[in-house]
């Protein structure tokens, strides 16, 4: 399945997601991260939708998966975080 | 003696080759060839940059664009899509490390845009910052900005909106939802300003210019020196022009 979401993150920016994901298993296949937010180095994002590949789409497991992420890559976000992101993400489940 | 940063006026250029001039930039200060610069610009022809996270097809209408003869180009920095038509763009490139950089980004958002603010005022306009990245005169948005920070060295570049022409803009941006769109016309119009809206007049590209460079110098304490892209400069602008910004891998990359 493919689906798409778009959020307003709270006192932030507009992200739109697009995931594709194993019906039977909620595992993300794909994840495409796109929206008029900031991410500090740019290119990690790329490596951001690499990491979430595998992940199943439940709040918990995205959350620490996101947070996780960021550490390892040092990555700053601005206009988003990792709530906003798991929100925006989860929101393309029917 | 007051430091000298370079002060750039490149004059109307097409948008992979302004993207590419900012990126040339860049690299060449961060080898330490040039000194810090501010750079004033313009789009020939008239272009949308998208921020780099953005889709291309969800954003722009690609159609509308070629029919209207508009380019469109992603940039190396995050935010949102900008239609570049009647405005001033600068861009400031310095390296992280310099003492009139803070360390904190949304602090050096402040900063940068404080310039801007000292140069509106220069022009009778008072402005505001308003976090993350715009600038407000009565509550609307005269001023987008973006900031990348790669090499050491952080570039930001934005908009000064001298004239604005919403419903072009609609054309060749998508909306969510072509329903609300008359809607979000409105609503748009009523949250942008511009120069000459604010003014009651038009104000030249070069005046406006030249309010900006004292802006620069007065928040920076510096002398903006007048210069020209380096050989160096020009040879990579050239090369990153060819091999990234006019192309569809690039620019379709999301």
């Amino acid at each position: 399945m493919r689906l798409h979401s778009v959020y307003k993150v709270p006192q932030g920016k507009l992200l739109k997601i697009s995931v594709e994901y194993n019906k039977k298993n909620n595992v993300i296949k794909n994840i495409r991260i796109t929206g008029d937010f900031f991410a500090y180095p740019e290119e990690a994002i790329e490596q951001m939708e690499t990491k979430l590949r595998n992940t199943v789409l439940d709040e918990e497991q995205l959350l620490d998966k996101i947070r996780s992420i960021i550490t390892e890559y040092h990555i700053q976000f601005i206009g988003v975080d990792a709530e906003g992101l798991t929100k925006g993400i989860l929101m393309c489940k029917p | 003696m007051k430091e000298q940063w370079r002060l750039l006026q490149t004059g109307f250029d097409t948008a992979f080759s302004n993207m590419a001039i900012d990126r040339a930039i860049l690299v060449a200060n961060s080898i330490g060839n040039v000194p810090p610069t501010v750079r004033f610009y313009g789009w020939m022809p008239p272009a949308i940059s998208l921020g780099y996270f953005q889709s291309v097809t969800e954003e722009i209408d690609i159609q509308a664009c070629k029919k209207l003869g508009v380019d469109y180009v992603r940039r190396i920095t995050g935010g949102g899509a900008v239609f570049h038509d009647k405005e001033l763009t600068y861009s400031i490139i310095i390296p992280e490390a310099h003492p009139a950089m803070p360390k904190n980004i949304l602090q050096s958002y402040g900063r940068i845009c404080n310039a801007l603010l000292q140069g509106l005022k220069q022009l009778g306009i008072h402005g505001t910052y308003a976090p993350i990245n715009d600038i407000l005169v009565d509550g609307k948005k005269i001023s987008g900005n973006a900031q990348t920070r790669k090499a050491n060295m952080v570039l930001q570049h934005g908009t000064i909106l001298l004239d604005v022409d919403v419903d072009t803009m609609f054309s060749l941006l998508k909306v969510p939802n072509e329903k609300i769109k008359d809607k979000l016309i409105k609503d748009v119009k009523q949250r942008v300003t511009s120069i000459e809206h604010i003014a009651g007049k038009r104000i030249r590209f070069e005046e406006v210019a030249e309010a900006l460079k004292t802006g620069f110098e007065e928040e920076f304490h510096v002398e903006l020196v007048q210069g020209i892209l380096t050989n160096e400069e020009k040879t990579l602008a050239a090369q990153f022009e060819k091999e990234c910004f006019s192309t569809a891998q690039w620019n379709h990359r999301r």
